[in-house]
């Protein structure tokens, strides 16, 4: 059996070779990456790093005007710190976090879960009307909502009374701060749900029917197929949906701000509205800045769980 | 080289040179035809009538044929904002009209051009009201012109008195008195106020809060629980609201009296979003004082008018300001707008429900002119302090003594 043997290429220069590899495995790397890197650099190292530089500095619209700051160091952060004003806002926005996260994932698990169950014309509808939610911007959604909770016109006020749950002809929702927070709350959640819903129904497809119903024919009930098969394999979508929603809820804004035309009390200040009435308000931008930077640091402890928890997830995938 | 020829061709050179510098700047102050541009006016919500602003435009074209002027409408709300930004950039607005409390603070951080030197060119400068006047001027230097003034008084519906059998009273005893013998007259109405109060308004709580002394003095306090009283027995106003809506809210017709500047009528009164039919049916008293027979002192509102350092418009704007606030112009102001002019001299314009509302200006004071008052308005500090007391999350005392701190804290420069 005879074989043919093809005569080899000239050799190239094993130096220029050993160049080229080494090129290709030291500079490709960075000449991929860079243009992402370039673009994440603009778009949030380079504001995020203005934040700081700002947070050091006097800035008051003397400063704005004249764009020349004055350099203080850490004072800034020295005067919220001791505020007691900053540190109920901090506990505040907390709370108002955790119940908004909370109501969220519990109430768009509850409905993703229907939409399983649901015909299809039902499922086409409710999830016409979460995209039709999704879709409208968030002003005109909460300018709505201060309507049906406006003290003399509002319908929430006129159904409450027509239902007999009580006289709530002039009802005032934002007289008692506890009461106005659940309604911002209830406004908030509302607006979050279709993201979560549809996100967390695209999970749930993914289950395998048939480790459902193996767990069904060993005698798992509702609950525990729920709990011991969907969850584990929802886990992933579960982490990166609390994360997301723990990150805009602890920097909700518009919907306070709006809600409350535009002059929410402090008893409603969330950190964000909290930067802002510093900043724009009393045009002390540096201490405004400065409480941004805290709630960034406050968002990074709060949200490191689930990143850590999400990374362990992608690198067991 | 010849040079006689050489002398020659300089000459003609020499002069077409200097007849060039002079060609350029010579018709900037020569000749108002040659002037080209755009003039940016910002003027704020119901200020100005529309009749007044198209005037000044007009009068400015006859001048002025080759600048553009824009008038853009501003809304109070959120003012302090824009007019942070705008004066941040390199191409604010040439004149802004700024609410008399405000301009201490951009007058000091240097975004206002210092017209010292021209005061004289404006009309009627001499006689401008001198609480205006006082907020144009920081540290000596005159930074804006006075634009108008506005006060407050009770406007009242005359047949709701009447059926009531009730008069216009002449203390705050009395108004308690007039207020409840209305709500009882009027106790089949689950909608009705006497006196309509929303709880941010804290223009019209100065008066109770100047009875004497500072917020926290045990009269302003007395003050304070004076009105709490009143709101409660007498509103049913959104205690956590503001008074942005309350002239719809009195033309709905469930509303006996509200706390109002003059131009307010005219807002009642309009075909869209008011009633034109209750023209003849309203009437204005001045806010009675704690002592019978004496009227209350008001807060003195008012706008007046700022040229932006930046701008590059600097004569133009100020020429501008000077036909608007010209006695031509004002007079309209003070009869058509139903606002009080910048000068004394035209106070004997207002007539009929207008006069009650020139003469409370005259009784009237002025808040802090500190260029740190306007973040004490930005911070919202009175109607939160309001708000608590008509709520009764706390009590005049400690209602008060935080507000003062904070007030004291933002004065002196604080957050």
């Amino acid at each position: 059996m005879g074989v043919a043997i093809l005569a080899p290429d000239p050799e190239p220069d094993p130096p220029m070779l050993r160049r080229r590899a080494w090129l290709r495995s030291n500079f490709l790397p960075y000449a991929l990456i860079s243009p992402s890197v370039a673009v994440i650099g603009g778009i949030l190292a380079f504001p995020l790093g203005m934040l700081v530089w700002l947070s050091l500095q006097h800035y008051g619209l003397r400063e704005l005007i004249a764009h020349q700051g004055r350099w203080v160091g850490l004072d800034n952060y020295r005067s919220i710190l001791v505020d007691p004003l900053f540190h109920q806002v901090i506990v505040r926005s907390l709370l108002f976090t955790f119940a908004c996260v909370v109501l969220t994932l519990v109430l768009s698990t509850l409905l993703s879960l229907l939409l399983l169950k649901v015909r299809r014309v039902v499922r086409v509808l409710v999830m016409s009307a979460l995209v039709f939610v999704w879709a409208t911007p968030v002003i005109v959604s909460v300018d709505i909502w201060q309507w049906m909770f406006d003290y003399e016109f509002g319908v929430m006020n006129y159904l409450l009374t027509q239902l007999h749950v009580g006289n709530f002809i002039h009802h005032n929702w934002f007289d008692n701060p506890v009461q106005g927070l659940g309604v911002l709350v209830l406004v908030v959640v509302w607006g979050a749900i279709p993201f979560v819903t549809i996100t967390l129904f695209a999970g749930l497809l993914q289950v395998p029917s048939d480790v459902i119903d193996a767990a069904q024919v060993d005698g798992a009930g509702a609950w525990q197929r729920f709990w011991f098969v969907t969850a584990p394999i929802l886990k992933p979508i579960f982490l990166i949906v609390i994360c997301l929603s723990t990150i805009w809820d602890f920097g909700v804004f518009n919907q306070i701000y709006v809600m409350l035309n535009a002059r929410p009390s402090s008893d409603y200040f969330t950190i964000a509205i909290y930067s802002y009435r510093e900043s724009f308000g009393v045009t002390q931008y540096g201490l405004g800045a400065s409480i941004a930077v805290v709630m960034v640091i406050v968002l990074v402890f709060v949200t490191f769980f689930y990143v850590r928890e999400t990374v362990k997830v992608a690198e067991i995938a | 080289m010849n040079l006689r020829k050489t002398w020659f061709s300089v000459v003609p050179i020499a002069v077409a040179l200097v007849a060039a510098a002079c060609g350029g700047s010579t018709p900037s102050s020569t000749n108002p035809a040659d002037e080209t541009g755009t003039l940016t006016v910002w003027l704020m919500n119901g200020s100005a009538p529309k009749s007044v602003v198209d005037g000044v435009n007009a009068d400015f074209k006859v001048k002025y044929p080759n600048v553009t002027v824009n008038v853009e409408i501003q809304q109070w709300g959120d003012i302090g904002t824009k007019l942070d930004t705008a004066y941040a950039g390199s191409s604010p607005p040439d004149v802004v009209e700024l609410g008399n409390t405000l301009v201490a603070k951009y007058a000091a951080a240097g975004a206002l051009e210092d017209i010292s030197g021209k005061k004289s060119s404006f009309a009627n400068s001499s006689t401008w009201l001198q609480s205006l006047t006082d907020s144009c001027t920081v540290t000596k230097k005159l930074y804006c012109v006075p634009y108008y003034a506005g006060s407050r008084a009770i406007i009242y519906r005359k047949d709701f008195f009447t059926a009531a059998g009730v008069t216009p009273p002449d203390s705050l005893d009395g108004l308690l008195t007039v207020g409840q013998k209305l709500m009882t007259a009027h106790s089949s109405d689950p909608n009705f106020s006497a006196l309509y109060y929303p709880g941010k308004y804290w223009y019209a709580a100065l008066p109770f809060v100047w009875w004497q002394g500072t917020l926290s003095s045990s009269n302003s306090q007395q003050g304070l629980t004076t009105l709490d009283n009143l709101v409660t027995k007498l509103s049913r106003a959104d205690k956590t609201g503001d008074e942005a809506k309350q002239d719809q809210a009195f033309a709905q017709g469930h509303i006996a009296m509200i706390i109002a500047n003059g131009w307010e009528v005219g807002v009642i009164t309009s075909a869209t979003g008011g009633d034109p039919s209750l023209a003849d049916k309203l009437g204005a008293f001045p806010i009675p004082s704690h002592v019978a027979g004496q009227t209350a002192p008001v807060f003195l509102g008012g706008s007046d008018l700022g040229v932006a350092a930046k701008s590059k418009h600097q004569n133009l704007a100020n020429d501008w300001i000077a036909m608007l606030t010209g006695s031509k112009h004002m007079t309209e102001m003070a009869t058509v707008g139903g606002v009080i002019p910048n000068t004394t001299s035209m106070l004997g314009l207002g007539t009929g429900l207008n006069s009650v509302f020139f003469n409370a200006a005259k009784n009237s004071k002025f808040v802090p002119n500190s260029e740190n008052w306007a973040n004490v308005e930005n911070a919202n500090v009175l109607p939160d302090m309001l708000v608590k007391i008509f709520t009764g999350q706390q009590k005049v005392p400690d209602a008060t003594a935080a507000a003062s701190t904070r007030i004291t804290s933002i004065l002196n420069g604080g957050g």
